[in-house]
């Protein structure tokens, strides 16, 4: 049987003896691989010291390392002295990244090649042999690990003193759950605060109505949108333009008459008569899908189609999902014309914004 | 993509050595076609309503409005019918779309349509910019609409106001680099890269086909200043910071630059490294 | 008193043996040093992985001293000036400043940003180098499981460190990403807002992503690689049959000298074509996505390539809803299926697959020999089946693009994915499983009869015949020799390819010169074979 250790006398013709001057540092290379059952079987150096190609392979990678040299001088140079800052009017030096690039990896590539040459080329070809002894343990030390880990247990009296275990166990769990504690409670956050999954910045505020505003904060008036456009709303309230209120922007179109006339008759059979105002429509901007703005109006063919999966929702018809992943149309805005003129909501969504859930009813 | 084409297409033809024989003679023959069903049609109803034509003049025309006529009754009356009326499915009535729709239209050569598709495409315009705004003028004359203003598009235009517009009303469809999307069913945004301050400026206003309009209401001459800014100097005029900009068609080509030259190039490396030498 | 003379010659040696004293390092050491390697170019390419970690490493530090992770709103008052006067999130505003007012720090990023893609796709290169082969059979089951949680948790790494620019492409995929954890059922809304704190985006979530982005993920990959690696060493690579090759046995080269330099040669490589794609190809360029704000949005959206697969079985998904009519009535929505049903299939199986293998064959052996694919087709037309998978959904993923510049119809596209994903895999099976089959014929008949020489031979009767090259010597009776055995390596299959063993890659890249003379020098002195092992390599005779 062999051993892990593999210890030469047992194998080798003879000992080596590591003291005898006669030996060459080769020699005692080969007897430590010898030592870990390793046989060198082939060692061929593949160039003659001081021949024309181990001058030539010599030259070869001297040339690489120098090229590194030069390139990673190029880098600096490049780096501190090249006019590199954007500008208004003339813009970002456009060479500034690349020349840093092409030198930075024109330096690490020669050092690459130059070592990889220099191990490939100038150094022996070897072959050798190792044992892989990856035999599994002996059965008697398989034995002897299993006595030891069972000895430990009879030691402790596991069996025998059963309150032990049960106690141990009893008293580690609280443990256990104290360190899950305060990661699961500090993160926890209720959805449903606020009913924050079901409102939207155009729930009026103190019975009045949230106005329809631009992304600058301008209301907006009928005349605003042409015929066949497209506007981005928001809620005219504090922080409605932006990210507090992710769910709230919301596209208003002026549809076309005859397109106008489809999306009424649409509206009053699903009971939102009264949700339009005039020729315009509002509805959400956020996919029911995923969340994306679904903002790609076709005013042709009145589609709304969404950028990230590609849900296309039909206007005229309660923005009902006509193809792609989306299963749920566009909650509609009700909106009208307060007596300023302007658009307001005349209430929240009706229904829920964005990405389906659990509990959405 | 159309204007790639085209560019790429007249790109191999000169290295031929030829003409762009087979397009221009296309387009020659489709002219010649498009002209003797226009005389036809226009003879034909010269007969049958030879007083009512004079009658229709009524509002009498300018000298660019009637240069613009005949042009018109050359190349468009096929699909656009008589005095712009339109012709069932064929092309809409141009009635009120005003110069700046014949504007974008006709100068990026999408009119006169090569064959009825599902969008028109980017072409070499047939007509100079004069016969364009002659014919524009027409339409103005004949109906109204918007017009595109003249002079400077872009004066004293803020390039950052510019940019938070386009990526709220244009980006969506555009794409953040400008060069265009995918919309339903074999319909697409064009890249704006080949569009000229006139045209974006004559497009937002006009909305043509799918695109929604933007009118001054909406966005302001001022604001449309500086959306065209933008566009021709930011995405357009400067360079990209960082190299190759990969087409700018987002993490898509990226994901391929780095198979088809980081994982290529490695690979070439592993084999040389492990090759027999 | 005499003062000692100090040696300095003498010095290393000394130092040397203190150290030893202290930490007894000479056998452990002697027994790195002497490791042997097998050496083949298709076991370089999990090195390129490791490496691109490095590079993320570092190049990630220098990322940490300029970014800010915060979502405090700012306005931008930077060089770049079509932003200047917009306001932002800190963490946009300072990945705007690494990108052009720290000088270097643009480089910096797209390094990053490529050596993560490379990352990922030399893992996937790696596994499929690995399934293949059938390198993952006992004893590496647990390597092979490691490996596949290292994809999973560079997934992880990959997606928080897309999301901390806070740009608008990278606020809208944060914004899928909370729509899918949403899509869980009963636990969905309390886990999203638990994570976002809040209702999305919340002000906290770009500093959540950033400490696993920069310290969890990273811990966890560098503990994982470690696995990896330390079991690789113990349990000794595997191995390409061949001569003197037995399942017993690694043939190859010493750890020192040649193969160490070859390992930090191709480090260097691996980093400068980084730094070559960091400087030459410009990635997310996030300054023209503007800051993530809920409303706006740029056409093809997409997430990095390794996540493209999930966005596109997204967008294939019908739109089917299982709506629950208890109560108020609930809803499983149809982004649930595709991107965390189908993902946690995908984890479950890429787990399980050794062992089912192994169930599947009945085989409980060690494997320490590599399999060609084609010796075993069911389990290669399987991977075959499993990449077209892959390659379907990715493209699906990027269909609007293609959509868009090959002219197409998206709505076609999306039908296309949606067939071909029914379609495609089923057929890779089949063609795989043919084509291993004529491969494996093929070698027989080579082995059999000879090489194709491509001389024709007229026969006397008038036929015509291709004279073969026999591989074996003949045995005179009709001119072949006797068919040889297949051993599971390559058979020459062209006559400029006998006796040569490996893929004739050599004369590629440099011409094929004279082999050196015989090897003379002194302190290099020719290898003899001890006599008591004249044959090489068969591991038995040790015993």
């Amino acid at each position: 049987m062999s051993t892990h250790t593999g210890h030469p006398a047992q194998q080798g013709p003879e000992p080596l003896d590591l003291n005898d001057p006669r030996l060459s540092r080769f020699d005692i290379v080969q007897e430590g691989a010898r030592r870990d059952d390793i046989e060198i079987v082939h060692y061929e150096p593949q160039v003659v010291a001081g021949s024309k190609a181990e001058r030539r392979l010599t030259r070869t990678v001297a040339m690489m390392f120098l090229l590194t040299g030069a390139a990673a001088t190029a880098f600096l140079i490049i780096y501190i002295w090249w006019p590199w800052r954007w500008e208004a009017g003339r813009g970002g030096d456009k060479w500034y990244t690349p020349l840093l690039g092409l030198t930075l990896g024109v330096a690490l590539l020669g050092i690459g090649f130059g070592i990889l040459t220099w191990g490939k080329k100038l150094l022996a070809k070897e072959v050798s042999i190792q044992d892989r002894h990856d035999q599994p343990g002996s059965p008697e030390d398989r034995r002897i690990a299993g006595e030891t880990l069972l000895y430990m247990a009879d030691e402790l009296g596991v069996k025998r003193r059963p309150l032990l275990g049960a106690s141990l166990l009893a008293g580690l769990l609280p443990v256990g759950a104290v360190a899950a504690a305060p990661l699961v409670g500090g993160l926890i956050s209720n959805p449903h605060k606020n009913n924050q999954m079901f409102t939207t910045g155009f729930q009026p505020q103190d019975g009045k109505k949230i106005r329809l505003v631009r992304e600058d904060g301008r209301p907006i008036r009928p005349a605003d949108i042409s015929a066949g456009g497209q506007l981005t709303v928001f809620p005219g309230i504090d922080g409605g333009v932006s990210n507090k209120h992710a769910d709230s922007p919301t596209l208003l179109i002026h549809l076309r008459e005859d397109d106008a006339q489809k999306s009424r008759a649409a509206n009053q059979r699903k009971g939102h008569g009264d949700y339009m105002w005039g020729n315009y429509v509002a509805f959400s901007k956020i996919c029911t899908h995923a969340g994306c703005p679904a903002s790609l109006y076709e005013q042709q063919t009145n589609r709304l189609l969404c950028p990230c999966h590609q849900s296309q929702f039909l206007i005229t018809d309660n923005a009902k999902p006509v193809f792609g992943p989306a299963n749920r149309p566009l909650p509609q805005l009700p909106i009208e014309v307060d007596e300023e003129g302007f658009f307001v909501a005349k209430s929240d969504y009706t229904e829920t914004i964005g990405p389906d859930f659990w509990e959405r009813p | 993509m159309t204007s790639d084409n085209d560019r790429r297409r007249g790109l191999l033809a000169r290295l031929r050595g030829r003409p762009v024989a087979r397009s221009r003679g296309r387009r020659r023959l489709g002219a010649a076609v498009r002209l003797t069903a226009a005389l036809m049609l226009a003879g034909g109803a010269y007969t049958v309503f030879a007083p009512g034509v004079q009658a229709q003049d009524n509002p009498p025309l300018s000298a660019a409005a009637n240069e613009g006529k005949a042009l018109f009754d050359v190349s468009c009356v096929t699909c656009h019918g008589r005095n712009a009326q339109g012709v069932e499915g064929r092309g809409p009535s141009l009635i009120g779309v005003g110069s700046a729709s014949v504007e974008f239209q006709v100068s990026s050569g999408r009119m006169p349509m090569a064959r009825q598709e599902a969008q028109a495409q980017r072409k070499p315009p047939q007509f100079t910019d004069e016969q364009v705004r002659q014919l524009g003028q027409y339409i103005q004359e004949l109906g109204g609409g918007p017009q595109v203003p003249q002079g400077n598009l872009r004066e004293g235009a803020n390039i950052s106001t510019g940019g938070e517009l386009f990526r709220i009303n244009c980006s969506q469809c555009h794409a953040f680099g400008a060069g265009g999307g995918a919309l339903s069913s074999g319909k697409f945004a064009p890249s704006l890269k080949p569009a000229s301050d006139r045209q974006i400026y004559a497009a937002m206003l006009s909305g043509p086909q799918n695109m929604p309009v933007f009118g001054d209401n909406q966005i302001t001459p001022e604001q449309k200043a500086d959306i065209i800014a933008y566009i021709q100097e930011n995405l357009k005029g400067t360079q990209d910071q960082g190299g190759f900009n990969l087409g700018r068609y987002g993490p898509s080509t990226e994901g391929l630059a780095i198979f088809l030259v980081g994982i290529v190039a490695l690979v070439f490396t592993t084999l040389w490294i492990a090759g027999k030498s | 008193m005499k003062r000692r003379k100090f040696e300095v010659a003498a010095l290393p040696a000394k130092t040397a043996g203190a150290l030893d004293d202290r930490f007894q390092a000479a056998t452990p050491l002697r027994k790195v040093l002497n490791k042997v390697f097998p050496d083949h170019w298709s076991f370089l390419l999990g090195e390129i992985a490791l490496f691109s970690f490095i590079v993320l490493l570092l190049t990630g530090t220098f990322l940490t001293f300029f970014f800010e992770p915060a979502m405090t709103e700012v306005v931008y008052n930077g060089s770049y000036a079509p932003l200047r006067g917009t306001p932002m999130s800190a963490a946009y505003a300072s990945s705007l400043d690494l990108s052009f007012d720290v000088r270097g720090g643009l480089i910096m990023r797209q390094m990053h940003h490529w050596a993560a893609l490379l990352f990922m796709a030399s893992i996937v290169v790696h596994m499929l180098r690995v399934f293949f082969t059938g390198a993952f059979r006992k004893p590496r089951e647990t390597n092979w499981i490691i490996g596949s949680l290292l994809f999973w948790v560079g997934f992880l790494a990959g997606f928080t460190g897309y999301s901390l620019p806070d740009d608008g492409l990278s606020g809208t995929g944060l914004r899928i990403a909370s729509g899918i954890m949403l899509s869980i059922p009963v636990i969905g809304s309390w886990l999203t807002s638990s994570i976002f704190g809040g209702e999305f985006p919340g002000t906290i979530i770009i500093s959540r992503f950033f400490i696993a982005h920069v310290l969890l993920i990273p811990a966890l990959l560098l503990a994982l690689i470690s696995v990896h690696l330390g079991l690789v060493f113990k349990q000794k690579h595997t191995q390409w049959p061949g001569p003197g090759r037995t399942n017993e046995n690694v043939v190859g080269e010493r750890f020192f000298p040649r193969y160490v330099l070859k390992q930090g040669g191709f480090f260097m490589v691996v980093f400068g074509v980084i730094a070559l794609m960091g400087g030459l190809f410009q990635i997310n360029p996030i300054w023209y996505f503007g800051p993530y704000e809920a409303w706006v949005v740029s056409a093809a959206s997409q997430p990095d390539w390794y996540v493209m697969f999930l966005d596109g079985s997204t967008r294939l998904m019908p739109a089917w809803e299982i709506s629950i009519p208890i109560g108020d009535g609930y809803v499983i929505p149809p982004l649930f299926w595709p991107t965390v049903v189908l993902p946690g299939i995908l984890v479950g199986l890429s787990l399980m697959y050794p062992f089912l293998e192994a169930r599947r064959l009945k085989d409980y052996k060690h494997h320490n020999l590599l399999q060609r694919p084609r010796d075993v087709p069911a389990r290669t037309a399987a991977g075959a089946m499993a990449v077209a998978f892959f390659i379907v959904l990715t493209l699906s993923g990027g269909n609007d693009v293609i959509a868009d510049k090959f002219h197409i119809s998206l709505n076609a596209m999306t039908w296309a994915g949606r067939i071909g994903l029914l379609v495609v895999p089923p057929l890779a099976y089949y063609l795989t499983y043919r084509i291993c089959l004529g491969l494996q014929q093929h070698d027989r008949e080579v082995l059999a009869h000879g090489v194709e020489t491509g001389i024709i031979k007229r026969l006397p009767d008038g036929r015509f015949v291709e004279v073969h090259q026999p591989l074996s010597a003949a045995d005179g009776h009709d001119g072949h020799g006797p068919a040889l055995d297949y051993v599971g390596w390559v058979v020459p299959k062209k006559m400029n390819r006998l006796g040569a063993l490996g893929p004739a890659i050599r004369g590629f890249f440099y011409p094929i010169e004279k082999p050196a003379e015989a090897p003379v020098s002194p302190g290099h002195p020719p290898v003899e074979p001890r006599p008591e092992r004249e044959e090489i390599g068969s591991g038995e005779s040790r015993r």
